[in-house]
This record gives C-alpha cells, sequence and structure tokens, in this order.
C-alpha cells in the first residue's frame, strides 16, 4: 500500500496528543514522533526491514510546538508515502521535520503558548469572579474548540500540501492576531485586579483596601524591577500581614 | 482518607495532561482549583484560590527545553490543602485559610520543576530502550513513548496530598491560636490577588502590556466604586 488509509491517518493524529509524553532532553519529542507516525508506517511498509528503518529514522531529534507539530506530522506521512513509492529518499521525511520544526515552534510558542492560552485563562479567571464556575468551563470549552480545529486543521493541510504547508500555515496570521489577544489579557488582568479591589472593599472596609492597595504597588515596582514572581507574592503576604497587623494595634483600629 | 485519594487522582491526572496528553488547560491552576474544590466537596473554595493562581501563573509556559514552574502541582497542592483547612475549621475556604494555603503549599510548583528536570533525563533511559527494541520490534519501541507518563503522574500525585496535608494541619492550628491573624491575613489576601493579576499582564509578551493594565484597572475601579456607591445609597 502507498497510501496511508484515513483510518491510520486517524489513529496517528490522536497518537499526536501523546507526542510529549516522555519528553527528554537528548531526543526531546523523539518518541513521542515515532509513537504518532507508526500506524502509517506500519500501512506503508509490510516488509519487515523496511519498516525498521522507517521506525529507526524517526527517531531523531525532534522539537516543536506540540500543537504545530501536528503539521509536520502531517507532512512527515506525505513525505513517507512518496518514500514507500519510490518518489523520494528516505532522508527526506527527516529532511522536513528538520527544516519545519524550528519556525513552527517558534509561531506555536508565541500564538499558542503566549498569547492563545493566557487570554482564555485571563478570561476564565475573571469570569469566575463575576459569574461563577460556569464561566471557567465555558471559556476552556471554546479554547479547545479553537486548538481542536487548528490541530485538525494543520494535521491535514500537512498531510495533503507537504511542503507548501507553510502557505496554509502562513494564511493564518497567527502573530498578527496574537498581539492583540496579548492587550486582551492584560485588559482583563486589570479588570481582574479592580474587581479584587471593590470585593476586598465591601468585605473589609476601605483602609484594609487601601493597605492592599499600597502592597500590591510595592510588589508591581518589585516585579518589574525583575523579582520572581513567587518572591513578590510571598512578600506581599507576609509584609501586608505584618502591616495589617501593627494597624490593629493602632488607635482606632479595630 | 478518601479526600486525599481523590485528590492523588486529580493531580496526578492534571500532571499527565500538563505536559504529556492533550494539553487542553484542564491542568491550569483555573481549571485544575476548580475540579480539585469539586472532587473535595467545596467547588467555591477551590475556586477562590483559582483565580489568582492563574493570573500568578500566566506566564508560567513551557518554552523549547526551559521548564515553567509547576503550576499544576502548585495548584492542586494550594486549592486541596485550602478545601481540607477550611473543612477542619468549620468556616470553609475564608480568605484567611487561602493566604495560608498559598503560604504553606506554594513553593511546591518551584519543587515540581526540579523534579520535572529529573523526569526529562530519567527518561533518556525509554530512548535508549526503544533505540535498541526498534532492531527488532518497532511496535513495541513505539509503546516505549506511552511508559513516560508513568513519572509525571507519580509526582504531583505524591507531593500535592503532602502538600495538602501540612496545609489542613498548620492552617487550623494557626488560626486557632491567633484569631487575630484573620484581618490582617484578609487584606494580605486581597493584596496578593491584586499583584497577581498584575504579574498576569506583565508575563504577556506586549510592550503595552502594563499601561492597557493599569487603564483598564483604573476604569473598572471607578465604575466599581460608582457601582458600590449606588448600592450604599
Amino acid at each position: 500500500m502507498t497510501r496511508v488509509s484515513s483510518a491510520a491517518r486517524t489513529r496517528a493524529f490522536l497518537r499526536s496528543l501523546l507526542l510529549q509524553a516522555a519528553w527528554n532532553r537528548r531526543g526531546m519529542q523523539n518518541l513521542g514522533f515515532e509513537y504518532a507516525i507508526a500506524p502509517a508506517l506500519d500501512e506503508l511498509y509490510p516488509d519487515p526491514e523496511r519498516r525498521r528503518d522507517a521506525a529507526a529514522r524517526h527517531l531523531g531529534f525532534f522539537n516543536c510546538h506540540p500543537y504545530m507539530a501536528a503539521a509536520i506530522l502531517g507532512g512527515a506521512i506525505h513525505h513517507e508515502e512518496r518514500v514507500a513509492r519510490g518518489e523520494e529518499s528516505p532522508a527526506t521525511p527527516q529532511r522536513y521535520k528538520q527544516t519545519l520544526q524550528g519556525p513552527l515552534a517558534a509561531i506555536g510558542d508565541g500564538f499558542f503558548w503566549t498569547a492563545l492560552r493566557p487570554f482564555f485563562g485571563a478570561v476564565a479567571a475573571l469570569g469566575a469572579l463575576l459569574f461563577g464556575w460556569p464561566a471557567v468551563l465555558l471559556a476552556i470549552t471554546i479554547y479547545n474548540a479553537i486548538h481542536l480545529a487548528l490541530r485538525v486543521h494543520m494535521f491535514r493541510a500537512g498531510y495533503r500540501q507537504g511542503d507548501a504547508v507553510i502557505g496554509a500555515i502562513a494564511a493564518m496570521s497567527l502573530p498578527s492576531a496574537a498581539e492583540r489577544l496579548r492587550l486582551g489579557t492584560a485588559a482583563f488582568c486589570g479588570v481582574a485586579a479592580a474587581a479584587f479591589l471593590v470585593d476586598g472593599a465591601q468585605a473589609l472596609g476601605p483602609i484594609a483596601t487601601a493597605l492592599a492597595l499600597a502592597a500590591a504597588i510595592a510588589g508591581q515596582i518589585a516585579l518589574r524591577s525583575g523579582a520572581s514572581v513567587l518572591a513578590v507574592a510571598y512578600g506581599v503576604l507576609l509584609v501586608t500581614t505584618g502591616a495589617g497587623l501593627v494597624a490593629l494595634r493602632l488607635p482606632g483600629g479595630s | 482518607m478518601s479526600s486525599y485519594l481523590a485528590l492523588a487522582v486529580v493531580a496526578g491526572l492534571a500532571g499527565v495532561e500538563r505536559k504529556g496528553v492533550l494539553q487542553a488547560m484542564l491542568s491550569r491552576p483555573i481549571a485544575l482549583g476548580t475540579i480539585v474544590g469539586l472532587a473535595l466537596g467545596d467547588v467555591t473554595g477551590g475556586l477562590l484560590v483559582a483565580v489568582p493562581l492563574e493570573l500568578l501563573w500566566l506566564g508560567a509556559v513551557n518554552l523549547g527545553a526551559a521548564l515553567p514552574v509547576h503550576e499544576a502541582l502548585g495548584a492542586a497542592a494550594v486549592a486541596g490543602g485550602a478545601v481540607l483547612a477550611g473543612e477542619a475549621l468549620g468556616t470553609g475556604v475564608t480568605m484567611p485559610v487561602a493566604a495560608l494555603a498559598v503560604v504553606t503549599s506554594a513553593p511546591l510548583a518551584v519543587l515540581g520543576r526540579t523534579a520535572e528536570r529529573a523526569i526529562e533525563r530519567a527518561n533518556e533511559r525509554l530512548v535508549d530502550r526503544a533505540e535498541v527494541l526498534v532492531a527488532t520490534d518497532p511496535a513495541a519501541a513505539a509503546r516505549a513513548n506511552v511508559r513516560g507518563l508513568a513519572l509525571p503522574f507519580l509526582l504531583p500525585a505524591v507531593l500535592a496530598p503532602a502538600g495538602a496535608a501540612v496545609t489542613a494541619l498548620v492552617v487550623p492550628a494557626l488560626l486557632r491560636a491567633a484569631p487575630s491573624l484573620a484581618t490582617p491575613l484578609s487584606i494580605a489576601w486581597v493584596a496578593f490577588a491584586v499583584i497577581a493579576a498584575a504579574a498576569g499582564a506583565f508575563s504577556v509578551r506586549a510592550a503595552r502590556a502594563g499601561k492597557v493594565f493599569f487603564a483598564a484597572a483604573t476604569a473598572a475601579a471607578v465604575v466599581g466604586a460608582a457601582v458600590l456607591a449606588g448600592v450604599s445609597r
């Protein structure tokens, strides 16, 4: 067989969801990639020796963004079909992977990890403050509808277009969407900060809230000067508790 | 005991989902805190800590070989500890309980990062095994990948209940011994939540993020204050 069946492609895609199961410092996602492409190789190479050679070449180093890797997996199956038909050298699939993994990792990190996911994290957090847990469920459902649709689309585009998948990914304009999502994230974080203060004012009164705000401003200065997030959080918790204890002992403290 | 078992299973599955399987945000603090609360019988309490933890660790992302803190382990331990401490006190998760739960359990997120590095090195043995197997049984070589899920499951499945147990032990004892800490800790919780939101905004890689954060916070605070003033009239 020199074409991979739809069922085997589906299994390969589903297995790609475990791409990083055995992430390691030497080959990074190599085991995951070999695991994902195995159903396609099983169909393409009934000859055991060719099957072993194909498996061995996919144990080589591989590292990409786990969502974007779907495009490379689809493209690698496309090239393996051509290798099986004798139209390409067995080295081509690995060259294809090596060429695309860096650029697609950069696009995936920039869009999914530093824009889309933080955006939905902030939406879910603010939604939870305003509407409770159903907002969390809704935000995560929408995030996954988008992320899984893009993963499936990129896998199909890679399989159908091979080297031309770059054009299909470029047409998605992910970097320009990322910038808008990042600013949206910052805005939702700002609204969440205000909601915390308003809730605090209702529960604790204006003086306590002013103290909390002063501590938070000091914490922001520390954050901007490069202190670690957890260290600043600890500092804010401990210093504010101490300041609160002192304030309560002052005349007029309640 | 069944609460700790439930926490271990939820935290372990989150540890696997976080990097090894799917990566569908289910192990992010906002989802995981809610799920832990649900599993332990206090969704509202889980959500109370989940919201600022999500914002605090919004920038905890795995870029290339760089490892972030293990935010899933931290969130599971803090949420689990807060719910169990609130249950022991009979108050549910209050602001003082949440603040102390962060103090006692959040450092596990840093410990988790160190452990994750060790797991990545341990996984090299799976590569060695696959490289040997591929010459005789390519299917078995491919399956070596799935074995890599064991340690990421075990790490939070063991450490999250341990952290939660410390929180459940220390926090009620402290708040019973020093009830005067309750108000200062509530103020500290509000300050922590605000700084978490700021940390979230500053973690996004956009030049104007800081300005947008302050503008949105100011506008929303003015609207909130106006609503509060209207309600109190």
